[in-house]
Order: structure tokens, then C-alpha cells, then sequence
């Protein structure tokens, strides 16, 4: 099957430039979000969701005395018509605005492409599943997951002269292994299939992960120190942008962005939103065609600045305002690669599940552990634990960070457009699993 | 024009011609295969306290084809153009199903019928043909006039969509949806303290299966100013205790506690683990259809898609099932599950019609309908009554559930004191938890004030998005664990 830009990459800049030039209104910015995607689903013993689905939008941004509409088509023939009723609606407004309207007349394009993810074909996949699930009947357990690969497009046209495109692949996958009432998981995405990690040692491994959570007992409510894995920590990572990193909430003088500087966290805590770094899914500009800036979020455990439409986080969410979200978002390693070795009481948190926030203030949120979790006793994982809930400040814990791994995995960011946190494992004291 | 005359798939011969071209491709090839076709369009207005109005139309037409081969399925969705997409869909959804032959257990499914009709929402007056910006801006003014509110959103949003779908049995539907929705969200700051208030429902507003009349009864302006002032009074208000307790949850926040502990937990794909690796499995088994004891007597849950004007309602699921009503739980006994034409057939259990997808680009797995909890008899004031002291608690705030839908914590935006059954002191900060059987094994009484709602949930992988609805009324639930967060 083709792996391609989802539109030809000369028509996908003509027709956006084409569009702009057209149209009447003070400013306008169009843009093409697309992706091809193809997802080889596999539970139960069969791959029972392969799924190869191409998605695209052109999204018309136009701004007339300040005021701003977006008209918004996945029909290629219908992008002038998009032009012309986003301007309508602008100018309809009564009054004036004050939108923001970017000036930057940069023209490029960016091939981020990995042959090897290319060759990450259905044929390949399908065979990746198929080992999963060999080497988890083999242990009596049972195999999950997911793998792919995409092509991610994104190209921006301005009447300020902006004209960019860049092209990007996308390999991911996730493993999940059941073994009675225990289990373990995996889970990476990059933009090369190579990079993943989703090999047959790492199967294996988490097999292996699975198969000692055989028999996990409760785990007592209590306060911990814990070893959290690279998802763990990539999920509480994510709530940066809610804290007060996320646009919007500095503005409205909530949130911890409000103070630049201040200590919320240990000095070996270094966060930023990169989207020149290779990990994760990094794409050099945002719909607005704005150059992402590399945005410090926390700078050695102190608070840096938040993302806006300015640093090129421009974000449409769906069902909600439109408000700049971090995208890119990497924490710097550190030096261990063994944490658990530090450890002399306490526990191995694999992966957090259905974490929400609770309280802004005091950084709050809940949710609770799942898969492979273990006891640590004299610096080696011991007996296996049930998934806990837990309510737990992301920056107390933060704060009482003590040791960074060295292997780092991504995740995406949910209902960000291609949106990832990119962690390490973390140890850290004081984290309370039962109510408060 | 009407509220259902617009967009290229108006008439249903057009969308007939193109789910035959890609019904054709696979012709022959594959033992089932079934064609979505969608055009979707949305508008979203919303105006922000010291923003400018944020006003956006999206339209996407696409062609979603799946097919089953030997057992095994394949799925391929594109943007449309002409009757070549859907060909080239069909074809890449075969080579799919192909590519996973002999290493696939297969699903043998039942002899299907042929389930043919049209279907539209009723609809008022039509919402993409109102002036809804003098309202909007009345109602944050409203919203903003305490001056501890430092950030206020009120919006509004209305979407319209065509679905044909056709399978290789021959069933044919064409049915469109009308949807409209509103929102405000409050947020208060002052005293060390960040609070916040929504209307009328605090999962990015609410939204039925109706017209602008949606608004209209809505009260936009009344209820906006209510929830500014209500954030402003909980940033002095004593916070909740932490105690076991007695507590009337209101109709809002026990739809949320459906959605999370009653709906996904009945999803058939997810009992059977086709959802392990990313949003869970179920405490709840095949074998526990018929039999397991999930709540109370007083707790009887419904799916009905055929209730009208719900974010729920349809003729037809998204593989063509006529929708039906399902007892999912009767006086507290397990009766259904939340089923597609695969996990049905997989599991052996009766098909209920909730296999649901986000538009054309993703196949369809189960989602909620419109689920509900049956009313009971009396007023909120007369379940206060019944409670005594204790607790009313309402407008979700925060939400939290484990993987097996089982081990839950949730917060409410408010809460009240109750004193001899009369409601007393505003409380903030409210919170509770538990586990889902004991929860609903505590329902003591329902109400008769069943209020509905309508839900955006995410589910599957890539994610995808549903629509979908719940009803409740005021509930009194027993030795409650509050103040857990």
C-alpha cells in the first residue's frame, strides 16, 4: 500500500497559496492538517481492529478589523469556499477585535522521514502481533496491543507571506500482557520505527513483567517512595499544561506559570516543550505557521514560562475554546539505570490510569496504578501489588525527586494533535497511595 | 432550506451511489462487508471573558468501509470526492483483512437481516439559522459581573451530519442527525482559592438531539449569572469533611457516575479484553449476564436509543443494527451488555445496537446510547427528606475510575449541608469514592426528577470520539466514603 503525504506535497502548497491569495480579508492563514495512518489492533488471540485511516482538514483562519473566524473543510475543492465564508464571518462582527495575526513570511519545507518506518508495513506488523501473542500463549498469558505507522502533514500559507509544509512519519506501539489477574505494559512512539524498541526482547520482557504479577495482593494505603517507569512519570508530566503551562491560564493570572522562578520541583527536574528534538513527535511549526519555540517549562525544578500562540503552540481543541497547548514536551534524563537499586522500602509503579486533576492549587490530581507494580525491599523488586488509587500533588512529588533514569519513552498527550510527553523513570518520596 | 436540506449528501441517491461503489469493490471477496458514508458539518461559537468571540464551521465528508474475510476485519476511511475514494477504501480494508489471515482467531457472524429506512432528528428551529452572538455576549456578561471571576467561557455549538450505510446483506439507511448544545464555565479566584462553576453540564457543556428551542429553555443569561455568583461563594466556603456518610447526588453528577461505572463497564468488547491494552477490561464478566448482583433494587439502568432528542437517539447504530430498548440492569441484576454484531457473536450474547463511531474515519467498537437510570417516585426536596442529614452534592468537578470500571473517586463542583432534611451550608470541594457494586448496592431511593444529558467519550485506538447520553434523577445513596481527595 502507498506511504505518502496524504496530499501531494506541490498541490497541498499551491492550493493553500492559491486560497491565500484569493482571499479578502485583512489576514488570512491557511492550513492543512493530515495524516495516513495505518494501525494493526490485536487482542484475543486474533488482530481484530486493522485499521488504515487517512484523515485531513484545511483550516482557513481569516481576520477581519480583528476579528478572527475559522472555516474549516476536509474537501480540497471546497478550500476557496472555506475562504470566502471564514471572511464573512470575521467581518460580520461589529466591533473590533483584537486578534492576534502573525507576520512571519517564512518560506521552507521538512521532511522528518524515516525509511524505516515506511517499511513498518501491515505484512510486518501483523507479524509483530503475531509473535506477541505466540510468546504470551506460550506462558499461559495473554497478548494486547497496538502498532502502526503514519504519516503526519502539515502545511501553512499566509497573506504575510508564510509558506510551509513539512512531512513527518510516525511509529508507534503498545503492548499490553495478561497473565490472570496480573499484567504487564509497554508503550513508545517515535517518529522511526527503529527507535520504537518494539522488539522481540522487549516482548519478552514484558512477558517476563507479566508473569511475576501472578498473585498481587492489595496494596496497604500508606506513603511511599516510589520508582516510577517512564509512563508513570510521562503522565504526570502531562499535567504541566493544567498546572499553568498551557496558554490561557497564565493570562488569567491562575496557575503556577504566574511565577517564573519559583522552585516547585527538584533541580534535577528539567522539562521543555522541543519540538526540535527528535524524541517524541516533534514538527517544526503550528497551524498558524508559527516557528516552535523551545519553551523551558521547568529549568533544574524551577518554574520557566508557559506555551502561547507566539512560541507556535496554536491549538483548535475540539469540543472546547481554542487555547495554546504544550506539544512537544521532554524531560531531560539523567544519569541512572538503575533506580530501583536505591530503594530500600518501597514500590515500582509501572503506569498510571485515568489520572484527572483535583485541585489547581495544590497541584492535586488522582487516578490509579496499573499493570506490573512491585514492592521494593533492599533494592530489588520483590512481591507484586494490585493497582492503588492514589491522590498525590504532582509538584510535592516532584519536589522530592532524588534520581532520573536514563532510557526515555513517549506518549501522546490526549486530544492534542500530535501532541507527546517524552519521560524517563523517576525516583521520589513521599507519594501517598489511599485516600488522604 | 430546511434544517436537513444542506450539504453534497442530502439526497439519499447520491449516498446510495457511492455506497454501491464500494460495496462493489469487495463484491465477491469478502463473506460481510458494511459502508459508511458521512458529511458532518459543525459550528462553534464562544466567547471568552478578555478574548475576541471564537467562531468556527468545520465540514468533513468521508467514506468509512469495513470488511470481514475469513473470519478476519479490515477497516480503511478517506475523504471523499467521488465514487473512486470509496472503491480505493474498500480495497485497502480488504488488503488489511488479508494482511491478517491465518494469524487471526476468525468471528463467524449470525445471519444478519435486511434493516432498511430513514431516520431524522426533530428539530424546532433550526440552530445554523439564528443569531446566537447577542445571547452569548449577555450571558458572559452576566457570567463576568462579580469581579473575583477571572475567566469565563460561554459558547454554543450546533452540528449536523448525513450517515448512509449499506451493507453486503443488503440493508440500506439514510439518517440525519441535528444536534445543539450550550455552555458556560466560571472560573472564581480570591481568599488563596481557585473555584469553578458550570452550566449546564460540566463536560463541555451539554448537548441534545434538537434546535435553537435547546437554548431558549436553557435560560443562558439566568443561569450564567447563577454560576458566577455560586463560584465566587465557594471561594469562602468551608471545605467538605472527610467522613462516611449519607448523600443525595444529583441528577448531573450521577449521569457522570453512569457514564463511568454502569456504561463502560457493559461494553461487550470490553468484557471480552479488546480494549485491555489502552481503556480497560470490566469487573464484570460474560458469565455474570443474568446473574450478577450490581446494585440495589431500587437501580434499574436502560439503554434506549429510541428515546427522541438525546445525544443517544438513533435508528440505527453505526453497522446498521435497528436500535432497541435493553434492560442493562433490572432491580439491580445484570440483564444486558452494550453489544456490537462481533463481541455479540463472540460472546454469545443478545446484540443490543451500540456498536457507535466518531463520524466516517473510525470503525465502530461499543459506545453508550442513550443510558439511563429508571426514575423513582418523589421530589429532590422529598428524597432530602428521606435523607435526613447528610449531603447533596452536584456538577462534576473531577472523575477517576480504574481500569475494570470498579474503583472510582469523583469531586462535585458544590455540595450542601443537609440538617433534617433541609439543605444548609454551601461546602467546596466535595468529594467521594468507592468501589461500583457496593456503591450502587447502596442506593436506597431514586427521584422522579430524571434530567439528561449529552456526553463526548473517547475510547479505541487511534482514539476515537463518541456521542452519546445519560439520564438521572436525584439519588440517595447510604455510607458514602466523602472527602477522599
Amino acid at each position: 500500500m502507498d506511504f505518502a503525504a496524504p496530499v501531494d506535497p506541490a498541490r497541498a502548497t499551491e492550493l493553500l497559496a492559491s486560497a491565500v491569495r484569493r482571499a479578502d480579508a485583512d489576514h488570512v492563514e491557511v492550513a492543512l492538517l493530515a495524516r495516513a495512518g495505518e494501525y494493526t489492533r490485536f487482542a484475543g488471540e486474533r488482530v481484530h481492529q486493522a485499521q488504515n485511516i487517512t484523515e485531513q482538514q484545511v483550516v482557513v483562519r481569516a481576520v477581519v478589523n480583528g476579528h478572527a473566524a475559522r472555516v474549516a473543510t476536509s474537501a480540497l475543492d471546497r478550500v476557496p469556499d472555506a475562504v470566502r465564508r471564514a471572511t464573512a464571518i470575521a467581518r460580520a462582527a461589529d466591533d473590533t477585535g483584537s486578534a492576534w495575526t502573525p507576520q512571519h513570511d517564512t518560506t521552507d519545507d521538512h521532511l522528518l522521514w524515516h525509511e524505516d518506518t515506511a517499511a513498518f508495513d501491515a505484512p510486518a506488523r501483523v507479524a509483530l502481533a503475531a509473535h506477541a501473542m505466540t510468546e504470551a500463549r506460550q506462558v499461559g498469558a495473554t497478548a494486547a496491543g497496538m502498532v502502526g505507522r503514519a504519516v503526519t502533514q502539515l502545511a501553512v500559507a499566509s497573506s504575510s507571506g508564510a509558506l510551509r509544509h513539512v512531512v513527518a512519519t510516525e511509529a508507534t506501539g503498545s503492548l499490553t500482557i495478561s497473565d490472570g489477574d496480573g499484567s504487564a505494559h509497554w508503550a513508545n512512539l517515535h517518529r522511526s520505527s527503529d527507535a520504537l524498541g518494539l522488539t522481540p526482547q522487549t516482548v519478552q520482557e514484558v512477558v517476563a513483567r507479566a508473569v511475576r504479577t501472578r498473585g498481587r495482593q492489595p496494596l496497604p494505603h500508606g506513603t511511599y517512595t516510589v520508582v516510577l517507569g517512564p509512563e508513570a512519570t510521562g503522565e504526570l508530566l502531562g499535567f504541566l499544561g493544567v498546572l499553568g503551562f498551557d496558554g490561557g491560564l497564565a493570562d488569567a493570572g491562575v496557575g503556577v506559570a504566574t511565577e517564573p522562578g519559583r522552585r516547585v520541583a527538584s533541580e534535577l527536574v528539567t522539562v521543555t516543550d522541543d519540538a526540535s528534538h527528535p524524541f517524541g513527535l516533534p514538527i517544526p511549526f503550528d497551524a498558524l505557521g508559527t516557528t516552535k519555540a523551545v519553551v523551558p517549562l521547568l529549568i533544574a525544578g524551577r518554574v520557566g514560562g508557559p506555551v502561547t500562540d507566539r512560541t507556535g503552540h496554536a491549538h483548535v481543541a475540539r469540543e472546547s475554546l481554542p487555547a495554546p497547548v504544550a506539544a512537544n514536551v521532554v524531560m531531560a534524563p539523567g544519569t541512572e539505570d538503575d533506580l530501583v537499586a536505591g530503594v530500600a522500602d518501597g514500590l515500582y509503579i509501572e503506569r498510571f490510569w485515568y489520572t484527572r486533576l483535583v485541585d489547581r492549587q495544590a497541584s492535586t490530581i488522582t487516578g490509579v496504578s496499573r499493570d506490573a507494580c512491585f514492592r521494593i525491599v533492599d533494592g530489588r523488586l520483590a512481591d507484586p501489588v494490585r493497582g492503588a488509587r492514589f491522590t498525590q500533588s504532582v509538584f510535592d512529588l516532584l519536589s522530592a525527586v532524588d534520581g532520573v533514569g536514563i532510557e526515555r519513552r513517549a506518549q501522546p498527550i490526549m486530544n492534542v494533535w500530535n501532541g507527546s510527553v517524552t519521560a524517563p523513570a523517576i525516583r521520589a518520596h513521599g507519594f501517598r497511595f489511599g485516600p488522604r | 432550506m430546511s434544517a436537513h436540506g444542506w450539504g453534497a449528501l442530502a439526497d439519499d441517491g447520491i449516498g446510495s451511489a457511492l455506497v454501491e461503489a464500494a460495496l462493489d469493490a469487495v463484491d465477491g471477496r469478502a463473506e460481510y462487508a458494511d459502508v459508511r458514508l458521512v458529511e458532518a458539518e459543525e459550528l462553534r461559537v464562544y466567547r471568552q471573558l478578555g478574548a475576541d468571540v471564537d467562531e468556527r464551521v468545520e465540514h468533513s465528508l468521508g467514506i468509512g468501509v469495513r470488511v470481514l474475510v475469513d473470519g478476519v476485519w479490515g477497516f480503511a476511511a478517506l475523504p471523499l470526492v467521488d465514487s473512486v475514494d470509496a472503491a480505493t477504501a474498500a480495497r485497502r480494508a480488504h488488503a488489511l483483512a488479508v494482511a491478517a489471515r491465518g494469524t487471526s482467531k476468525p468471528v463467524r457472524l449470525p445471519e444478519l437481516g435486511v434493516h432498511s429506512g430513514r431516520y431524522e432528528t426533530t428539530v424546532g428551529q433550526d440552530p445554523f439559522a439564528v443569531g446566537e452572538q447577542a445571547l452569548l455576549a449577555e450571558a458572559l456578561d452576566a457570567a463576568c459581573a462579580p469581579r473575583e471571576v477571572v475567566s469565563a467561557q460561554v459558547g454554543f455549538n450546533a452540528k449536523r451530519q448525513y450517515r448512509h450505510f449499506g451493507n453486503s446483506v443488503g440493508s440500506r439507511q439514510h439518517q440525519h442527525f441535528l444536534e445543539t448544545g450550550v455552555l458556560v464555565l466560571v472560573m472564581a479566584a480570591g481568599h488563596g482559592d481557585v473555584q469553578r462553576r458550570s452550566y449546564p453540564n460540566s463536560f463541555h457543556g451539554d448537548t441534545a438531539a434538537a434546535g435553537w428551542e435547546f437554548v431558549v429553555e436553557r435560560d443562558l443569561v439566568g443561569n450564567a449569572a447563577r454560576v458566577g455568583e455560586e463560584a465566587v461563594a465557594l471561594l469562602t466556603a468551608p471545605v467538605a469533611p472527610s467522613s462516611t456518610a449519607d448523600v443525595v447526588l444529583g441528577s448531573q453528577q450521577m449521569s457522570l457516575q453512569i457514564h463511568e461505572s454502569t456504561g463502560h463497564a457493559l461494553e461487550l468488547d470490553r468484557i471480552l479484553g479488546d480494549e485491555v491494552n489502552f481503556a480497560g477490561s470490566s469487573f464484570i464478566g460474560v458469565d455474570d449476564v443474568g446473574s450478577l448482583r450490581y446494585g440495589s433494587p431500587a437501580v434499574t439502568i436502560t439503554s434506549d436509543p429510541t428515546v427522541l432528542g438525546t445525544r443517544g437517539s438513533f435508528a440505527f447504530d453505526d453497522e446498521g443494527t435497528p436500535a432497541r430498548r435493553s434492560t442493562l440492569v433490572d432491580a439491580g441484576i445484570v440483564r444486558n451488555t452494550l453489544s456490537t454484531l462481533d463481541s455479540s457473536a463472540r460472546a454469545g450474547l443478545p446484540l443490543t445496537g451500540a456498536a457507535r463511531s466518531d463520524g466516517w474515519a473510525y470503525t465502530p467498537v461499543c459506545f453508550a446510547t442513550h443510558v439511563y437510570l429508571e426514575p423513582g417516585t418523589g421530589t429532590l426536596d422529598e428524597l432530602c427528606d428521606r435523607l435526613g442529614d447528610g449531603y447533596y452534592a452536584e456538577d462534576n468537578r473531577s472523575w477517576s475510575i480504574d481500569e475494570r470500571r470498579l474503583d472510582f473517586q469523583f469531586g462535585t463542583e458544590v455540595a450542601y449541608e443537609v440538617r433534617g432534611g433541609k439543605r444548609g451550608r454551601l461546602l467546596k470541594n466535595f468529594s467521594y469514592g468507592g468501589s461500583t457494586p457496593r456503591f450502587w448496592g447502596s442506593v436506597e431511593a431514586v427521584a422522579d426528577d430524571l434530567r439528561i444529558f449529552g456526553y463526548p467519550c473517547g475510547k479505541g485506538e487511534p482514539k476515537q470520539w463518541s456521542f452519546l447520553s445519560h439520564g438521572a434523577p436525584s439519588t440517595l445513596v447510604r455510607g458514602l466514603r466523602i472527602g477522599v481527595a
